[in-house]
Formats: C-alpha cells, structure tokens, sequence
C-alpha cells in the first residue's frame, strides 16, 4: 500500500521540484510556462497516484478530469498574455520586464 | 436557492457576449448591474432568514435524480457573499463610466460576472475540491481583468500574478492530496471527523505547511506578497478595487480560515504562526506604503497590510478575536474599494498615479476629495467610522487573550496607516492646486454614485456598528468559533 | 511494477528535456512526450479516461496552442540563460531527489490513514453524481478561458 503511494509520490515530487527550479532560474517567457506545465503535471499524477494509492481511483479520476480542463483554460490564458506582451516588447526576455523584479 | 449565487452570474455572463451584438452599451450595463443587485438583494434580506435555523444545505436533484451538487449556506458564508455583492455592485456601478474607453463591455461584464461567480461558489462550496475549482475560476477571470487595459503594465504585472498564483494553487492542490490520501474523502465534514478520528499531528502540520503557502500567496501574506503590489495598480480602477477589496479575502482569507478553523481546528502552534504572518504583513506592509508616490501601489501595499489585521485578527482564535477580524475584514473590503475607485477618478481626471505631481484636487474634484477622505480615515482607525471600531476589537481580543506586544504593534501600526493616509490626502486633495489640473472635474455621474455609497457604508456602519457587528457578524464569527463542530456536527448529508 | 517505474523516469526525463533544451520547439514536443508517458500511466493505473484527456487534451491540444505561440513569436531568437543556473539548478534537482529518496518513505509511512472502503459504481456515476460541482466549476473555468481570450485579443477600435 505505502510502496505504490511512495512511487507515485516520489515522481511527482520530483517533477514539481524541476518545475519551481525552472520557474526560478528560466529568462523565456515561454520556457517559464513550460515548468508550470511541468508542476501541473506532478500535481495531476500526486492526485492520481493518491486515489489509486487508496482504492479512491474512480474520484481521483474525476479529480484529474477537472484538473486538466481548469490547465486548458489557464494555458489558453497564459499564452494569450505572452503573445500581447510579445507585440509590446518584441521580446520574450523576462529581464525586459522592467517591473518584474519584486 | 443558494445555488443562484453560483449559477446566475454565470448564466448572464454567458449570454452577455450575445446581447453585446445587438447593444454595446446600455444593456450590458443594465444586465450586469441588475443581476448584482438582485444578488445583494437575496443576500441581504432573504439570507439571515433562511440561514436562521442553522446552516443551509442544498442537495440539488437533476432530472429526478439526486446528484450532488451540494452547497452549504452559513453565517460565515453568508457574511461573505454580503460582502462580496456590497463591493461588487459598487464596483460594477463604477464601471458604468469607468470603462468606457476601454471598448468592448460586454466581454469586460462577462468576465466580471464569472470572477464573482467563482468567488460566491469558493463560498458557498462544500468540499475541498471545489474549493480550488472555484479559486481558479476567480483567479482566471482575474489575471484576464487585470490585463484588460492591454497596456504594457497591466500585460507584465497579470503575467506576474498568473505565475505566483500557479505556484500558490499548486501547493493548494498537494495539500488538498494529503488530506484525500489520509482522509479518503474531500468532503469538509468528512474530512474533518477523519482528521479528528486519525489525530495526525506531524503530518497535518506538513498539509497545513502546504495550505499556507498557497493561502499565504493568494492572500498575499508578507513573504509572499511580492505580485500584489504590481497587479492591483496596473489594473483597471474598478478591478483593482475587486482584487484588494474581495479576491484576497475569499480565495486567501475566507478559505484559509475555513479550512484551518473548521476542518483541521486550530492548534496553539498554528494560532501562532497566523499570529506571526498577520503582525510581520501589517508592520512590514505599512512601512513599504510609506515610501510610494504612486497611489494605487500605496493603496496596494496598504491592503497588504490591512489583511496582516484580518490574519492577526483572526489568528488568535478567540471568539472576540475572531469576530474582530471579520469585522475588519468586511470594513476593509469596503473602505479600500472606496479608496481604489476614487483612485481611479482621479486617474481619470488627470491621467496620472504619481501624488508628487497632484495637489489641491479638492477644489475641482470635492466629493472625489470626501470620499477619499472618509475611506481613508475609515481604514487608518479614526472612530467613528467603521475601520477604528474593527481594529478596537481585534486590539481588545489581543490585549484579553494575554498578547500585549501584539497589541502593542496594532496600535502603532495604526498609527503608521493614519500617517501615509493623511500624507496621501494631503498630496493629492488639499494645498495649492496645480495649474495643469486648472481643467480638471468631477468624476462622472456613476463613479460618483459607487464612491458615495461606500463611503456612506463606512459611515453608517461606523455609526451602528454594534447592530451590524450582532446581525452579520456574530453569526459568522460563532462558526468560526466552533471549530470542527461547525462542519462535523450539522453539515453531515 | 518495472514497466511503470520505467514509465514514471521517462516522464521525469522528457519534463527535465523540456525545460532544459534550448529549441522552444523542441521543448514543447519534449513537454508533449510527457504528457504521452503520463496519459499511458494513467492508463496503467485503471484511470482510462484520465489517461485519454492527458493524451488528447494535454499533449495534443496544448502542445499545438504552445507551437501556435511559438510560431506567433518567432522562435529563432535567442535568449541568454543564465550560466550559474545551467550549473548549479541540476545539482540542486539531484540534491533534492536524494533528499526525496531517502525522506519521503519514512514520511509516507508515518501518514496514518483511514480503512476506506471500496468504492461503488461506475466511473460514470461517480463524475455526474458524486462530483456534479465540479461540472459546474468547469463550465465556468471555460467560460472564464473562453472570455479571457476574447478580451486579450479584442480589437483596440475607436478609442485606443
């Protein structure tokens, strides 16, 4: 029972520590959504790996379903944003950016 | 009915881009105002009926059969969805004028309505699940509304707030999978008669970790605050006035509170690190709006601290510190709607932010000048008005509860916030008027009328505040105060 | 057990790829291959419909919004990653997947859990009936999308 959530969690874990040192250390606008992708999709397989852990498979599943469209619509958004600030700067370097330092 | 707070705005909202084809202006305006006010209205007079039996829960059938669509109406709820209209409707009202210029309205109402769709849901829901649904609903709608402008400010600043509030979400979500995998439910009532069966201390501590950090990031608690301060100002006025005013409060404040209090009840350690994060935003916060000559960036870091009171407030646990909290939550929401609005008239007027640069509007723009005054006094804690009887609560709660240091700091902080308020008003309102605003006037009709409705709030609450603090606060704060046995005891299905 | 284990690094593999490989394009494919190991994981874990929307929503449909944008905003350019970060990142992810090795059994072990039963039904039933909020929470999380979208690419007329 442990082993199998200790496989799922262990992966997921993994994935949504290379997305945060993605978020923290990429310039591109672009790669920086790429390691929210990534971060999504270590929660996802957390959530799944959790229900099927727990014999909750059929809910996490729904769970998951939800999940993903909520990344569609968020991606939707998120690029519609980069592509605006593309056509003002010209550039998807985020030191361009000049508010974006905290 | 309750679920008409979810499912109204949402269904006007989704029939607004089609009457934007046949009128651009008018009928958005109408429909958009009309439905938050019809949603006032059922908050405000039917609520404290229906919720006067206990809690309301709603299992909605569909088709003749018993699905679960399940909401949970209480006091806390209901204080929340008052509030969340109250500024709503102010903020749509603003609108009216307000975004005029920036084209295509009905897109711009469609959104608005989805965000406080989303909010009402947060409230309203009745698993932790939906919770975070209903979050990204609002925050979606929100990183759109604060780029709506499509100037490069808001562009940079939405993309910001898009990126922390992922993060903030995503931990959310992990915590949400440690309660499921130990609990085997995502009900609040189940979950928290599981907790409470399993008395997992060390790995709760690692969920409420969790739930922090989203919490904390989507509240904007001092570590995490570093997006608000660029968000709220890039976005429109009325935008800018939801976002301090609501979105902190229900997707960082409201959630917080209900999951710690209610489900996970709250630990001597956990009322200290509440009690920590409130007084490090609220002096931190007030010291960083100190120095801003933009007014919206002041306004914004003031929220931050604002909500350091709310945490404080509420933090403690008692049922005086709790109700203080909500109390200033509620007063927050309006006053610094009020002051972001007004913000906004004088942008408008001038086209500028920067106070160096203002001076002396009074003459030119008098009720813009009052309101201003009355939302700032409102949240510096000048009695009467609401802002000081809310923080006199939380400082007697936390002098009564044996934290007199904390109390200590609440004073002085207060006495901070009353500073950079007056040398606000003194910067833009009074002195000698500059002549490039020889021109300047009045805001127009609409923007005048949201800003003197919430200051006339500020006022009569302040005036009947111990009315109001036993209709609509009392009844949120004794859910609050009743921790787990709020969910366990009666919102069993 | 093997297979899915081999699945899981392939997974971590392709994400990692993503995010390291300098070629935007490259690295959405990389982020599209994941998303194909996860959906055959889910599949694996008797989560069939999971598995389906990973595949055809996640990998498909995002992968083309992303090359969509990649397109829009001329992938040619070259953008500077830090240097320090090219080195010292990696070396902190491989710190942290020890870290994550050796901590996180004895911590998934001490997580007292309830006995839940089985559960009942079908996958259908449990998506209409148990979680029918959620399907009023994607509606609006759609609409939400869908108006986002609209307003970021409205035209300017008029007043702009």
């Amino acid at each position: 029972m442990t082993n199998t959530w200790y496989l799922y969690v262990f992966f997921a874990a993994a994935l949504v520590c290379a997305g945060l040192l993605g978020l923290l250390g990429k310039r591109n606008l672009i790669k920086l959504f790429i390691a929210i992708e990534v971060i999504g999709k270590g929660i996802s397989l957390l959530l799944l790996g959790t229900g099927f852990a727990k014999a909750n498979i059929l809910t996490a599943q729904a769970l998951v379903i939800t999940y993903i469209v909520i990344e569609v619509s968020l991606v939707a958004t998120a690029l519609a944003l980069i592509i605006n600030i593309y056509r003002h700067t010209k550039s998807l370097d985020i030191r361009n950016l000049a508010k974006l330092k905290g | 009915m309750i679920i008409l707070f979810v499912v109204l705005p949402l269904i006007v909202a989704g029939i607004l881009p089609l009457v934007g084809k046949v009128s651009r202006r008018v009928l958005p305006d109408l429909l958009a105002n009309a439905t938050l006010l019809g949603l006032l209205v059922y908050a405000a007079v039917a609520g404290r009926a229906l919720i006067a039996g206990g809690p309301v829960l709603q299992q909605l059938s569909w088709l003749g059969e018993a699905v679960n669509l399940r909401l949970a109406l209480d006091g806390f709820s209901l204080f929340m969805l008052l509030a969340i209209a109250l500024v709503g409707l102010a903020a749509s009202l603003f609108s009216i004028d307000y975004m005029e210029h920036y084209g295509a309205k009905a897109n711009y109402y469609a959104l608005y309505l989805v965000m406080i769709a989303g909010m009402n849901g947060l409230v309203l829901a009745t698993d932790l699940f939906s919770v975070y649904v209903f979050l990204e609903v609002a925050a979606i709608a929100s990183y759109a509304l604060v780029a709506y402008g499509l100037s490069h400010d808001g562009l940079e600043a939405a993309f910001k707030y898009l990126m922390l509030s992922v993060v903030g979400s995503a931990f959310i979500v992990a915590a949400i999978a440690v309660v499921f995998g130990m609990t085997g439910s995502l009900d609040f009532a189940a979950a928290a008669a599981g907790l409470q069966e399993l008395n997992a201390g060390p790995v709760l501590a690692i969920a409420s970790a969790f739930f922090l950090l989203g919490f904390g990031l989507k509240a904007a608690l001092v570590p995490f605050h570093a997006w608000l301060p660029d968000a709220h100002p890039s976005a429109p006025a009325p935008i800018s006035a939801v976002l301090s005013g609501l979105l902190i409060k229900v997707s960082g404040v409201y959630a917080m509170t209900r999951i710690f209090l209610n489900i996970f009840g709250l630990t001597p350690a956990l009322s200290t690190v509440l009690m920590g994060l409130g007084a490090i935003s609220m002096v931190i916060a007030a010291f960083l709006a100190l120095g801003q000559k933009d007014m919206k960036r002041m306004l914004a870091y003031s929220s931050i601290s604002q909500v350091g009171y709310v945490v404080l407030g509420i933090g403690i646990g008692t049922p005086l510190g709790i109700a203080g909290g909500l109390f200033h939550l509620f007063n927050h929401a309006l006053a610094k709607g009020l002051l972001f609005l007004t913000s906004g008239s004088v942008q408008q007027a001038t086209g500028t932010r920067n106070l160096d640069e203002m001076g002396g509007l009074a003459k030119r723009m008098p009720v813009t000048a009052a309101t201003n005054l009355v939302g700032a006094l409102s949240i510096a804690g000048v009695p009467p008005l609401n802002g000081f009887w809310s923080k006199l609560l939380i400082i007697v709660a936390l002098v009564q509860a044996g934290h007199p240091v904390f109390a200590v700091i609440a004073v002085l902080t207060s006495v901070l916030t009353l500073w950079y308020y007056l040398l606000m008003q003194r910067k833009a309102f009074f002195g000698k008027l500059n002549e490039k605003w020889a021109a300047v006037k009045e805001a127009p009709f609409w923007m005048t009328v949201a800003t003197v409705l919430l200051a006339l709030l500020c006022v009569g609450i302040g005036i009947l505040f111990s009315t109001t603090v036993s209709t609509w606060i009392q009844p949120a704060a004794d859910v609050l105060a009743d921790g787990i046995h709020a969910v366990t005891g009666s919102w069993g299905f | 057990m093997i297979l899915q284990t081999a699945l899981l690094i392939g997974l971590v593999i392709f994400s990692v790829l993503a995010l390291l490989l300098k070629d935007l394009l490259r690295s959405a494919i990389s982020l599209a291959l994941a998303s194909l190991l996860l959906g055959i994981i889910f599949f694996r874990m008797n989560a069939p419909y999971a598995g389906v929307f990973e595949i055809s929503v996640v990998a498909g449909l995002i992968t083309v919004l992303f090359v969509l944008t990649i397109a829009l905003t001329g992938k040619g350019e070259a953008i500077h990653e830090s240097r320090l970060v090219n080195w010292v990142f990696p070396l902190v992810f491989v710190a942290f997947l020890v870290i994550d090795a050796l901590v996180m059994k004895s911590l998934l072990g001490k997580v007292p859990a309830l006995a839940s039963g089985a559960e009942s039904g079908s996958f259908g039933e449990v998506l209409w009936k148990a979680r029918t909020i959620d399907l009023v929470g994607q509606i609006a999380v759609i609409l939400a999308g869908v108006f986002a979208v609209l307003a970021l690419f409205r035209k300017r007329d008029k007043n702009d």
